[in-house]
């Protein structure tokens, strides 16, 4: 093995963003525990850039079954039941965790926890911190975890996983100048996100590649509902570069209205009880619908205007609005911002049990990487909840976790280093490859789809993927195994889109007319393992 | 868009170079997006930090020009220079911020779950949206001559102080970390993208709570009794400014505008003729000067050290000097006075920085005054007080040949130069190597400390811009 740089845990945590680092100070208190993050830890994932908010029933108009029912209908009763069980009877406690570790999330005068409304939730049930509540959660966090033990290897890609006897037991890794290592464990906590960059137009940080999915998939992890791609409502437009970045919900929270270039509400047509505050599949589906109609702006979007609420309400409660948006030059006090949908979410993932448990033996799952818990279609704020709720019980499981003899499979890492050396000579550069990928996916694989596009895109993306990738030197070596990892992803995406004949959620299939409803559904999850794909029939429906 | 950027490989043992890169990037685009473009077409092995593209990450903090910025927030233009910010640098534009890291406290709740309230919260978020790019750790002058561990370490420390959940004690350990290095040169607001106010909201209160402990420095303590015994900050040598004018200066010719003048106390007591060279081109440019003899002091060396008891007295006593006076504009000549004025006070009148207001009245074009000279841009006046073009403006139309130098802390400020005077000279000589380089003979600039301060750790004459504009008055009048 050429391989020299070794380290050992008890347990190893993937992803540095809510869920990872909440699951690495629970382990903490099991044994050593080490994290590792591609990027500086905190900063990567998309929880540091969360706007509005955390979900979390805290006073008595509330309750933990209302919270339960909000998310079920609004995940198109794809979800998991005990999963969402979970997360709405724990979130509460979990605020309660980040309070006591020194949260500055916004109080009322009376002292307790202030909360917002958010859509498709019958109850002000979302605790924010201005419009940076992921940023003060991940601020949290890095406190409790910087005065923890836990060892913090920030810029460490991981390639793959590796088990022994079909259990997972460590990682191949690879530091920033592209040197290879190895850190092997009792048990793995897979905490990586979602993959919003494998589409062109994204809220994700340029961290959201799915290698989680990717890594859990050729372990053997069974992974569910892929095709359940969230596009949030509200990205920006303008300028170019920009294009895709989040508007936070908050701002419909607050009393936002959309109009379309005519100036009308139009939410009225789609959703006239919620109107703005419908839910984002809704929302996002009505604003793609008015553009494809001819009532969208010059630049294919439509208006989010907060200009009739109060200046001050404005600058207070939407602070990173308001100065991301005069940034370019546009003043949301006076006028309104242009906005689209953009890939958000991915609520599937590596399928797990109440306890973080995947179908594999030693290694868990928490946050975005996971599927299940929010069905088809995520709730604005549940997020947040989800990566404190399933961080912490992962982190627990995995900390439980028996010790075991280290036995290192040598085919497995000879393997990993040969395929590595071919990138040598390979002929097609990643940035070419990510392009393409991202153009099929937006093009062919977005809010509305059908058979047709989607095959179109199963044979480009099946293209790339035979394309061999090409490297100079050891240090683009992360990024090739990364596009890999997307590619893969993408491939899940439409084998996902193609076997769901139905709409549900967030996938809508233009070509496919349905008699069922959500809750009426005879499908199930659609499900990924190495080798073998399906979807799930419920008999007793049929 | 043709830009210049830093390169460095470590492998190769050759110090850093900057190679000019020309890529094709859309409207509007982001330095992010032209480093993107640097690496996806030219050099895929090209190396820096990017994550989250809308300023909340923080990981992409580079410097653009010679000044931090996030290269994701940060507009490209042409011709623009990146290089990595000022820390110990990995490759190109990858810099080790693990040591800066490690210094970030964190919090030491007790499991007594102490509540928190509203109004803790309220004063404990605007401490609280750093994002850790470490922007002020790149230009805070004091860290490099210093054990200073720099802004935004104290930020976190008074962010723990405030908080009643944690059960560190944030003063010593603020103390332990350098608190009394900071120069108050504000250059971390400056370049913090979140405009955390870290000198005004942290340090200052952070020594404030040192003082009622007793911990402040020696020297400082001194001063503090002085200022309580005498209400100056300088022991009076000789006859002071004050004792030497009229209590109302009337101009040559006719009457343009009244102002009040306050004097600031290096000018009252220890250098005494700038003030006075100051009163001639006011009458020169017809400007008709008050000058209330019972002001005292204003503060600013309390506040910036945190001995601030007195200071309630010290601002009650001032503002009504000038209130009896009758005037609506308080001139003053001193950056320091006229920054504590501005933002230490709540003052019933408008006060103006004298390069300020002979700007906005327009003043009489002197005659060119032989020499090169270059402009210090006193912190206080700079960051203070928003002036850096109106100097500029009077000294463009007296010197004879002027040459630019950019601004950078000199290190005579926040006490440093009182309490720690060896950090203030080591600051001074990396600023004297910058006048050295513009090859000026005078160094001009509007505030005594820096005057006095530069004098010293340069050997040149420092002029200040008033006696500089009489100069050019007086040749006129031959």
């Amino acid at each position: 093995m050429g391989i020299e740089n070794t380290k050992d845990c008890h347990v190893l945590v993937i992803g540095s963003g809510g869920a990872g680092i909440r699951a690495a100070v629970e382990a903490e208190t099991f044994g050593e525990t080490i994290i590792v993050s591609k990027t500086i830890t905190g900063k990567g994932g998309c929880t540091v850039m969360a706007e509005g908010g955390f979900n979390a029933v805290l006073n008595e108009e509330d309750s933990i079954q209302t919270h339960f029912e909000d998310t079920m209908r609004g995940g198109a009763f794809l979800n998991d039941e005990l999963l969402v069980q979970t997360l709405a009877s724990e979130a509460p406690n979990r605020i309660r965790d980040l309070f006591s570790w020194g949260a500055v999330f916004d109080l009322k005068e009376d002292n307790t926890i202030a909360q917002r409304p958010f859509g498709g939730q019958r109850c002000a049930r979302t605790c924010y911190a201005g419009d940076h509540t992921g940023h003060e959660l991940v601020m949290t966090l890095l406190e409790k975890l910087r005065g923890s033990t836990v060892e913090i290897e920030n810029e460490v890609t991981v390639l793959d996983l590796l088990s022994d006897d079909g259990k997972v037991n460590g990682a191949i890794t690879c530091d920033r100048e592209g040197e290879l290592g190895v850190i092997t464990a009792d048990a793995v906590i897979l905490a990586t996100g979602g993959a919003g960059q494998v589409y062109d137009t994204t809220t994700n940080s340029t961290a959201g590649t799915g290698d989680g999915y990717a890594l859990g998939y050729r372990a053997g992890a069974q992974l569910i509902d892929m095709e359940q791609v969230q596009f949030h409502p509200t990205g920006a437009v303008t300028p170019y570069d920009s294009r895709g970045r989040l508007i936070t919900e908050a701002v419909r929270g607050e009393g936002g209205f959309l109009k379309n270039a005519l100036g009308e509400r139009f939410m009225t047509k789609y959703d006239p009880a919620r109107m703005e505050l419908s839910t984002r599949d809704v929302v996002a589906r009505a604003i793609a619908t008015e553009v494809l109609e001819g009532r969208g702006t010059e630049h294919g979007g439509v208006w989010l205007d907060v200009s009739h609420l109060p200046r001050e309400h404005i600058e207070i409660r939407l602070p990173i609005m308001l100065n991301q948006f005069l940034q370019f030059g546009v003043d949301i006090r006076n006028e309104p911002m242009e906005v689209a949908p953009t890939a958000h979410h991915f609520m599937g993932g590596i399928k797990i049990t109440p306890e973080a448990q995947t179908t594999v033996s030693h290694l868990y799952a928490a946050g975005e990487v996971t599927g299940g818990v929010h069905g088809g279609n995520r709730l604005g704020g549940n997020a947040l909840a989800d990566t404190q709720v399933f961080g912490k019980r992962a982190g627990i499981a995995a900390g439980k976790t028996e010790r075991t003899e280290r036995r290192l499979d040598m085919d497995q890492i000879r393997a990993a280093e040969n395929k590595l050396a071919s990138y040598y000579e390979g002929t097609a550069k990643s940035a070419d490859i990510r392009r393409a990928m991202k153009t099929t996916m937006w093009n062919n694989v977005g809010i509305y789809r059908n058979e047709l596009d989607l095959k179109v895109a199963e044979r480009e993306i099946k293209k790339l993927q035979n394309t061999r990738l090409l490297i100079a030197s050891p240090r683009e070596l992360s990024d090739a195994v990364i596009t890999e990892n997307m590619l893969l992803v993408a491939q899940l995406v439409i084998e996902g889109a193609l076997l769901r004949r139905e709409s549900r959620g967030a996938h809508t299939r233009t070509d496919i007319k349905q008699s069922w409803t959500n809750e009426t559904s005879p499908f199930g999850h659609t499900f990924f393992v190495k080798g073998k794909s399906g979807i799930e029939i419920l008999e007793d429906r049929l | 868009m043709k830009v210049t950027i830093s390169r460095f490989d470590p492998d190769t043992g050759e110090p850093p170079k900057f190679v000019e890169y020309d890529v094709s990037v859309k409207k509007a685009a982001r330095v992010l997006n032209v480093l993107d473009a640097v690496r996806d077409t030219i050099d895929p092995g090209f190396a820096y930090r990017h994550c989250c593209r809308g300023g909340q990450c923080g990981s992409c903090a580079v410097r653009v020009n010679g000044e931090p910025v996030l290269a994701c927030m940060q507009e490209a233009r042409e011709g623009d220079v990146i290089e990595p910010l000022e820390l110990p640098r990995i490759r190109d534009l990858v810099t080790d911020i693990a040591p800066v890291m490690a210094q970030i406290a964190w919090m030491n709740s007790g499991c007594d779950c102490t509540q928190v309230t509203q109004q803790e919260i309220e004063e404990i978020k605007p401490l609280r949206e750093c994002i850790e790019c470490y922007s002020c750790i790149s230009s805070c002058p004091a860290i490099s001559v210093s054990d200073y561990k720099g802004p935004t370490i104290m930020r976190q420390e008074q962010r723990l102080n405030l908080d009643p959940r944690d059960k560190g004690d944030r003063i010593l350990e603020a103390i332990d970390k350098g608190l009394f290095s900071c120069t108050t040169c504000h250059k971390c607001v400056e370049v913090c993208p979140k405009e955390i106010e870290t000198p005004r909201k942290a340090i200052e209160k952070l020594r404030a709570e040192a003082a009622k402990r007793g911990l402040s420095l020696p020297a400082h303590k001194a001063l503090a009794a002085l200022i309580e015994k005498t209400g100056r900050s300088v022991e009076r040598k000789e006859p002071t400014f004050l004792e030497r004018v009229a209590d109302v200066i009337e101009p040559e010719g006719e009457v343009r505008a009244t102002v009040g003048f306050f004097v600031g106390c290096m000018f009252n007591g220890r250098v005494i003729q700038p003030a006075l060279d100051a009163m001639e081109v006011l009458r020169k440019n017809g400007i008709r000067v008050i000058v209330p003899k019972d002001q005292i002091c204003c503060g600013s060396p309390l506040i910036r050290t945190g001995l601030s008891g007195f200071l309630p007295e010290l601002q009650k006593r001032n503002i009504d000097a000038f209130v009896k006076a009758g005037v609506d504009t308080v001139l003053t000549i001193c950056a320091g006075c006229g920054s504590t004025l501005k933002n230490d006070y709540d003052t019933p009148f408008r006060v103006v920085d004298i390069t300020e207001y002979l700007c906005e009245l327009g003043f009489k074009i002197p005659e060119k005054v032989e020499g090169t000279y270059t402009y210090h841009d006193p912190c206080h006046l700079l960051r203070g007080q928003g002036i850096s073009e109106q100097p500029r403006i009077l000294l463009d139309s007296v010197a004879e040949k002027f040459v630019e130098m950019p601004a950078r802390c000199c290190g005579a400020g926040g006490g440093v130069k009182s309490g720690l005077p060896e950090q203030a000279a080591a600051i001074g000589a990396i600023r004297a190597e910058m006048v050295k380089e513009t090859g000026a003979d005078y160094i001009v600039t509007v505030c005594p400390f820096c005057e006095f301060h530069l004098h010293q750790v340069t050997g040149l004459p420092v002029k200040n811009i008033a006696t500089l504009m009489l100069e050019g008055y007086r040749k006129q009048e031959k």
